[in-house]
């Protein structure tokens, strides 16, 4: 298994440091943007919280983002939280099927190795490379703050780090599951049900009615600004997150050691 | 005999789509096992079945005297696979397919890996994206080989590959078959097993036609017929009483008639004609 696990973090370590350095960096970009735009930022924050539910669904009306902690909660939050979100989807839903896909499956279970091994052996992989991703995003928003010559809010950032990195094993395990059932690489569904899942949150912050339902989706225990204001994570949303990442492995587990390989 | 394949009664079946029907054969330790049979006879169906790639519905396969679904993990360590497509990851070295084959299998493969390598020329050093299908298919030889495992399965294995390296590849074949090893050899070159096979088995439309040693197979009862008469040319396998054929021609005006031993290929058209005389 340990074969595998190496073999996998080096065909996908490519993958991974392009996602990482381009999410990260795009971070980075944002946060050097605050001082630019330091000046007018007073007056864009006063005009944004009040934009009624669309404040809420960005949490503008949470945090000011005429802070440096608003305005990375307000920008940086959105962008990890898609980018890192996409990251999951795309590694994850190709991690089984690409044997299938590539035909390279007739070599891989021809080796001593059961399948549940395989799909341990790849989803651990999968974890590696999404702490190592958030991890290079974490430095990229450290060194942000910094260069700005700023405290780097450590508590909220590791919490906003670590909830991000829920959110994308939660995402990973949907993908995981997908790419189970399927003997070609449905990446481009993958991506739909993350920003699916995205839209989900966003409209059940601007619809009222939709607000209850908000705890079922990934992405209500990960707004920044909620983060960073202390705020609490609507009840149940990471018992919803633990459910769907135990429920999603295991229909990983069933569904592809009785599948018929079609290598 | 001691058996180191054996199958009993497989079915598999893909929805509504014919696999293989309460197919029945062994594989005797030590002899190389010819599997003919042509596209879709369900050749692979049975390989695959035997290696846990898919799931079959009746029926038990037992591999070197473990149950192939209980025991999967164990019999595949002894068993050295080589696919028809020989496809591996486009963005490895060589070497790097090779090692990865021996570490999952936890064992140190160097000395055989590099022997076999030598023999059959492969660059070790180029990337998987670079080979033809024929230089694929030398580092699936290498997989395949470098355990010295005491099971072949090989899936057509010489197709893209250059005459001499086929010499090589059965050379390569009866030293480990001497050492005791077992190969079972699925193909469509019938050249390979009228040579290199001891027994054979033909498959057609997911049935197992017979089961034989090669030399039976050839030696059969039947006969290919060529009749010339009343200006056209009839040919077929007959497998009657040669008296019953003499009387049916006797009543015609005969330009000629040959009756000669099948040919492996004879047989073969034969059965994967159905046993319809061709005219």
């Amino acid at each position: 298994m340990t074969a595998i696990i190496k073999q996998e973090l080096k065909l996908n370590l490519k993958s991974m440091l392009i996602w990482a350095l381009t999410v990260g960096g795009l971070g980075f970009i944002c946060i050097m943007m605050y001082t630019s735009m330091e000046g007018d930022v007073v007056e864009m924050a006063d005009s944004f919280s009040e934009m009624g539910a669309f404040s809420d669904a960005f949490g503008m009306s949470t945090l000011s983002i005429a802070t440096i902690a608003g305005f990375f909660a307000t920008e940086v939050g959105t962008v990890h939280g898609l980018g890192s979100a996409m990251f999951a989807a795309f590694f994850a839903s190709s991690m089984l099927s690409k044997e299938e896909d590539g035909h390279t499956g007739e070599f891989l279970y021809a080796l001593p190795v059961s399948r549940g091994k395989v799909i341990t052996a790849k989803g651990l992989t999968i974890l590696v490379h999404l702490a190592a991703f958030t991890l290079i995003c974490g430095a990229f928003y450290a060194a942000g703050f910094t260069a700005l010559g700023e405290e780097i809010p450590s508590e909220e950032l590791i919490r906003f780090l670590t909830c991000m990195l829920l959110m994308n094993v939660e995402v990973a395990s949907v993908s995981y599951l997908i790419s189970a059932t399927s003997s070609k690489t449905r990446m481009g569904l993958a991506l739909g049900v993350s920003l699916i899942i995205y839209t989900y949150d966003i409209m059940g912050r601007v619809i009222p009615s939709m607000k209850d339902y908000l705890f079922l989706g990934p992405f209500s225990y990960v707004n920044a600004s909620e983060i960073f204001a202390h705020m609490d994570v609507p009840k149940y949303s990471f018992t919803v997150a633990a459910v769907t990442v135990v429920l999603m492995t295991a229909m990983t587990y069933v569904t592809y050691t009785k599948k018929d390989l079609a290598c | 005999m001691e058996s180191v394949i054996r199958i009993q009664n497989l079915t598999k079946t893909y929805g509504k789509k014919r696999g293989v029907a309460d197919v029945s054969f062994d594989v005797h330790k030590g002899e190389i096992f010819g599997f003919i049979g042509p596209n879709g006879a369900g050749k692979s169906t049975t390989i695959r079945s035997m290696l846990g790639l898919i799931r079959y519905d009746s029926g038990s396969i037992e591999i070197l005297g473990m149950d192939a679904v209980r025991d999967h993990e164990k019999i595949l360590k002894d068993i050295g696979y080589m696919p028809s497509e020989a496809l591996f990851y486009p963005a490895m070295k060589v070497s790097d397919v090779i090692k990865y084959a021996a570490d999952v299998r936890q064992a140190d493969c160097t000395e055989e890996a590099g022997r076999l390598c030598e023999r059959l020329q492969v660059d070790t050093a180029k990337k998987i994206r670079e080979l033809s299908l024929g230089n694929r298919k030398k580092v699936s030889i290498v997989c395949a080989m470098q355990h010295k495992p005491r099971l072949f399965i090989f899936d057509e294995p010489t197709g893209g590959l250059d005459p001499l390296v086929q010499n090589t590849f059965f050379e390569l074949i009866k030293g480990y078959v001497n050492d005791g090893a077992t190969c079972m050899l699925s193909t469509h070159i019938l050249p390979e097993v009228r040579n290199h096979c001891d027994r054979a088995a033909i498959m057609r439309e997911g049935h197992l036609i017979m089961a034989d040693t090669v030399d039976n197979l050839i030696k059969t009862s039947a006969k290919c017929v060529r009749v010339e008469a009343d200006g056209e040319i009839r040919e077929y396998m007959y497998d009657g009483d040669i008296n019953d054929l003499l009387a049916e021609l006797s009543g015609r005006h005969i330009d000629n008639v040959t009756i000669e031993e099948p040919s492996l290929e004879d047989i073969f058209m034969h059965f994967y004609d159905g046993g319809k005389e061709r005219v």
